[in-house]
């Protein structure tokens, strides 16, 4: 019995265990997915669809509802929609790099070695808020551009970024799950549109909730991208008193709805990727 | 097939046969004769893995209905206060219009992928007609667009659009989409084939937002700027929704159809060259 397993051991070419960095190992894999973006164009059309998306909302919605919602000015209204649609966009394009990694085998690759098992999502995760991050300040550009404006302070401003920041992170943690459930990169794309375009339309980022159907209203005022929508405009403030006060009846709803919804993702993202090991 | 010998000879050995005429088949590979049935059977392969992907049936079934019933309820009343008509007239063809241009990503997808795994190859070194691979593409994309356009037409009925012109107009209007919807396919085709595969659905999803967001179907043409009013009204996605306005309400019909069918013809005709070009370069990889 010994004997034999002495042989086995001397058959396969022992080595020490090599030292390994966890923090170098999460910069490569996150460099591994940032510097293609430069490159590819993603980064590019990224910009850009920021850029058609503050367009496509404003020019032609301006002056049907500019005269219905009740902010100085439209621009200060639409922009936190346009805000979240961008990082939304961004966690698709997440999502798609984590079923394209999942179909090409590298996770099973990085599985078999010595990387902490976190570390892939990790880096993938880093990644994502990289591209939050572009897409926060395009937006916010393109926002400033049609005349949206701070009005609140530093800290408000702060928050701002920091909810978008969170949400963003949400997002990308559930379209990770979703790229890494469906291992399908075509999926990918429609799977995440859905329910952009839907609850993106049916928000009280357009127009305010009293222009819906008595039906539908009790859907539209608490689903996230509205309750996102009302912290983000209070933070973002405006020159009138018809802007949502900065209170915590106000931020909670958002941030239980961001670390809820981030939370159920990371324990459903556990799950899955268990089931696939 | 004919020449089959009556001899019943070894299995092992190839029959003798001088002039190796045996290997020569009576059609051509490149005939109409073999092109159409093996259009056909190329089709029906598409269709078939598409029918069987949940992500396709989610994104041309669900995603479309979910999509017009969101605008309707958005939009509805404000359209027609302003237009003094149904908002449904310009949504319904909008809604079947952007179904059929994001689709278009998954067939540009799914080509890449079957020139990553060599299937592409595989189709061409065995005795095919070679237009019968991208022909059939295209084919499977207009049955698919037109698919989608009943299926949001059965949700427009049902939040009230109607027909007012006529069961002939009705079928006419049913493929509208596909004519232009096909064309813009074979132009995400041909980006698929000569870059890289992240690039695709993101340029594909910017260039269906910009022919969304700037068209009569989303709001009205008097609802845009002075400047950009003669972009709106003069693409292709507002031509085509103008059409089938004008095939489903009323309005003009013949010069929308006759701009629809010249924006298509344009985007093939610039396509056509470099689209051929790409797949046949795919074909001939690894």
């Amino acid at each position: 019995m010994t004997g034999s397993l002495q042989a086995t051991r001397s058959a396969v070419p022992a080595a020490a265990r090599p030292r390994v960095n966890p923090i170098q190992q999460w910069w490569v894999l996150t460099v591994r997915m940032i510097i293609p973006t430069l490159r590819n164009g993603e980064l590019a059309t990224q910009i850009i669809g920021s850029m058609v998306f503050t367009v496509g909302y404003y020019l032609p919605l301006k002056e049907m509802m500019g005269q219905v919602q009740p902010l100085s000015s439209y621009a200060q209204y639409l922009t936190p929609l346009i805000i979240l649609q961008a990082i939304w966009f961004a966690a698709v394009s997440a999502a798609f790099r984590a079923a394209t990694d999942s179909v090409q085998g590298i996770n099973r690759r990085f599985r078999a070695m010595p990387i902490p098992a976190i570390m892939p999502l990790a880096s993938r995760l880093t990644a994502s808020m990289y591209r939050c991050c572009i897409a926060l300040v395009v937006s916010v550009g393109c926002g400033h551009v049609i005349g949206f404006r701070f009005h609140g302070s530093v800290l408000h401003i702060l928050g701002f970024a920091g909810l978008v920041l969170l949400i963003g992170a949400t997002l990308a943690v559930i379209g990770d799950l979703i790229g890494i459930a469906s291992q399908n990169p075509e999926a990918t794309a429609p799977m995440m549109l859905v329910p952009q375009l839907t609850l993106g339309l049916a928000s009280v980022g357009l127009q305010p909730v009293d222009r819906f159907p008595d039906w539908i209203q009790g859907f539209v005022r608490n689903q996230p991208l509205s309750q996102w929508v009302y912290a983000l405009q209070a933070l973002a403030g405006d020159t009138t008193d018809a802007a949502p006060k900065v209170t915590w009846a106000v931020m909670t709803p958002s941030l239980i709805w961001a670390i809820g919804a981030g939370a159920l993702a990371v324990v459903l993202h556990r799950i899955v990727s268990r089931r696939r090991r | 097939m004919a020449r089959s010998s009556p001899v019943q000879e070894p299995v092992t050995q190839a029959p003798y046969r001088p002039g190796g005429r045996h290997r020569v088949a009576r059609v051509w590979e490149n005939s109409p004769r073999r092109l159409v049935p093996q259009v056909l059977v190329l089709t029906v392969r598409i269709l078939r893995r598409w029918s069987r992907d949940p992500a396709t049936l989610v994104q041309s079934l669900v995603m479309p209905a979910g999509f017009l019933i969101a605008l309707d309820i958005v939009f509805g009343d404000v359209i027609k206060q302003v237009s003094g008509q149904s908002g449904l007239y310009g949504q319904v063809p909008l809604v079947a219009l952007v179904g059929g241009m994001t689709g278009a990503i998954i067939g540009a997808i799914s080509v890449m992928r079957e020139r990553e795994v060599g299937l592409l190859a595989r189709f061409w070194v065995v005795p095919m007609h070679r237009a019968g691979g991208l022909l059939s593409r295209m084919l499977a994309e207009a049955i698919r667009i037109v698919v989608i356009t009943l299926v949001v037409m059965g949700v427009g009925m049902a939040l009230g659009f109607r027909f007012h012109q006529g069961v002939l107009a009705a079928i006419a209007w049913a493929f509208m989409p596909a004519l232009f919807g096909v064309a813009l396919s074979a132009a995400v085709l041909t980006l698929a084939l000569f870059s890289s595969s992240t690039l695709v659905p993101q340029a594909t999803d910017i260039v269906v937002a910009v022919l969304m967001f700037f068209s009569i179907g989303f709001v009205p043409l008097d609802q845009y700027p002075d400047w950009l009013q003669p972009f709106v009204e003069h693409q292709p996605v507002s031509y085509t929704i103008k059409a089938m306005r004008g095939l489903s309400l009323d309005g003009p019909i013949a010069e929308p159809v006759l701009f629809t069918v010249l924006w298509s013809v344009g985007i093939f005709a610039v396509c056509a060259v470099p689209l051929a070009i790409g797949y046949r370069r795919a074909s001939r990889r690894g």
